[in-house]
């Protein structure tokens, strides 16, 4: 990991049983212009252990995460894939790893595509964003459906810890949790649907620094990913 | 360059850009859509964050016309306006939000009535054309389209998956007041595929079967899809199940 102006570092999470694709050059960047000079596929347990990193052919277009990461992550549900890539900076604003395509073996719920958290480098450092990337925000619909919600959240640090405070809000209350991530750590953080008779309307997250995080909403009965999604952050 | 001989194009061909915040709509075999309108990322924003926050939105069909003009007023940041689409015949199209007053990103959700997904809408423009361009572009296009050809004016690539469980289509939005021909040709592991032309209405929609474009097969095959417009375009992927449109459906924009 670097905060070199020309690279990037992407977080996603892998859960077992899922049809998992990354592409890996971005749907701008033609054959003839491609300018990645290297990719690492990292692969953390929930507590951080490295569970596995390896160079990648960049002359790929599609990562199959589950052909890279499903043997490793046996018997976890979830482990978090964090890409290193290191880029010629001509490729900017357009990066690699960007879109993602996820959906249960089997499951008879929606395809999911998804954009990859960004979460060092890349677009971010070149194109002056104007948002606090640690300071995120997302918020539901009302209506009460056979659906869980959580968010994903994931330490890419390499030394850190990090302390991200979730709340949840709702039409007059909130609830905060506190979640402490060791380096490369990850967790499901779930959010309560309703409290106090009230729904769930939004959910907010505040750490020190940028986290991997995603909204997760699942089917309350059999778990499969219906919502997955990026957090947005606040103007400044 | 490329973008300087565009803009200079532009102005010789007396094409307008009107600023325009859209998002797609869905309501196929009874989704229920739903658009969320907020202001809360201007929540820390000095001289944004005090409300209310009026805007028009305004529902548009698959063919380009108007189904619902509304009228809402976000009250504050920690305001959420919830307003449901109309359902259509063809059931899909794009919804445009002024945002004069809003600056955050608008969400429209999908739900089939057990769980629901969302995505968010794009700030972009649409385009006027005048008269005579509009004459001209619909008469080369009648030329080109027996060939399966378009104007190459505006060209996008996306990755696309076709699959018998994960199924894929894609929302094609005219963002033009003159027909879109849209070219559509898919690459398998670097060989040139299917070619499909889809003419969208203005400011019309159409939806595209991603597993179209692929031979069959018993996996999930990535595609490369290259699309080409004779006017300014997007899309959203529209992910499905085994029931592919009769079942749940999921959105997501695209850059």
């Amino acid at each position: 990991m670097s905060s070199d102006l020309s690279a990037l570092l992407s977080a996603t999470f892998y859960e077992a049983g899922d049809e998992h694709r990354v592409e890996l050059i971005h749907q701008r960047d033609r054959a003839a212009r491609r300018r990645l000079a290297s990719l690492d596929l990292a692969v953390y347990d929930p507590e951080g252990k490295n569970l596995t990193a390896v160079p990648l052919d960049t002359h790929q277009e599609i990562l199959d995460l589950g052909t890279l990461v499903g043997a490793v992550a046996a018997g976890r549900p979830r482990v978090m894939v964090l890409l290193d890539a290191r880029y010629e900076e001509q490729i900017f604003p357009y990066r690699p790893h960007h879109y993602g395509f996820l959906h249960r073996r089997g499951s008879t719920t929606a395809a999911l595509y998804y954009a990859l958290n960004a979460v060092l480098g890349g677009v971010p450092d070149r194109i002056g964003a104007t948002g606090l990337n640690n300071f995120e925000t997302y918020i539901f619909l009302r209506e009460a459906f056979a659906e869980r919600y959580s968010v994903l959240l994931g330490n890419p640090a390499r030394f850190s810890t990090a302390e991200a405070q979730v709340t949840a809000y709702y039409a007059t209350g909130r609830l905060t949790q506190v979640v402490a991530l060791a380096p490369k750590a990850h967790r499901e953080v779930a959010l309560t649907s309703e409290h106090a008779g009230e729904r769930l309307q939004r959910v907010e997250i505040k750490a020190l620094f940028r986290l991997a995080s995603y909204v997760v909403g699942r089917r309350a009965d059999s778990g499969e990913l219906v919502l997955f999604d990026h957090l947005f952050s606040y103007h400044r | 360059m490329a973008v300087s001989l565009r803009a200079l194009a532009r102005r010789a061909l007396g094409v307008q850009r009107t600023p325009t915040y859209y998002l797609p709509w869905l309501t196929l075999n009874g989704l229920e859509c739903a658009l969320i309108l907020n202001n809360v990322e201007v929540r820390f924003k000095p001289g944004e964050n005090q409300g209310p926050y009026p805007a028009t939105v305004v529902q548009l069909d698959a063919d380009g016309g108007v189904v619902r003009t509304s009228q809402v007023s976000v009250t504050d940041t920690a305001d959420a306006v919830e307003l449901s689409m109309t359902p259509t015949l063809r059931g899909y199209g794009f919804v445009t939000v002024s945002t004069e007053h809003l600056h955050s990103d608008l969400y429209v959700t999908v739900a089939d009535g057990e769980s629901y997904t969302a995505t968010h809408g794009r700030a972009e423009f649409v385009e006027t054309y005048p008269l005579r361009v509009r004459l001209l572009l619909g008469a080369l296009g009648a030329l080109l389209a027996p060939l399966r050809r378009t104007i190459p004016a505006f060209v996008r690539d996306q990755y696309a998956y076709a699959g018998p469980d994960g199924r894929s289509h894609l929302l094609l939005l005219n963002l033009s007041n003159v027909t879109n021909r849209i070219r559509v040709v898919a690459h398998r592991d670097g060989a040139r595929g299917t070619t499909r032309l889809v003419a969208v209405p203005p400011l019309g929609a159409r939806l595209l079967d991603v597993g179209t474009l692929a031979p069959a097969a018993s996996g999930l095959t990535p595609l490369a899809l290259r699309l080409e417009g004779n006017a300014w375009f997007n899309l959203y992927l529209v992910g499905a199940g085994p029931r592919d449109l009769a079942g749940p459906l999921s959105l997501m924009h695209v850059k």
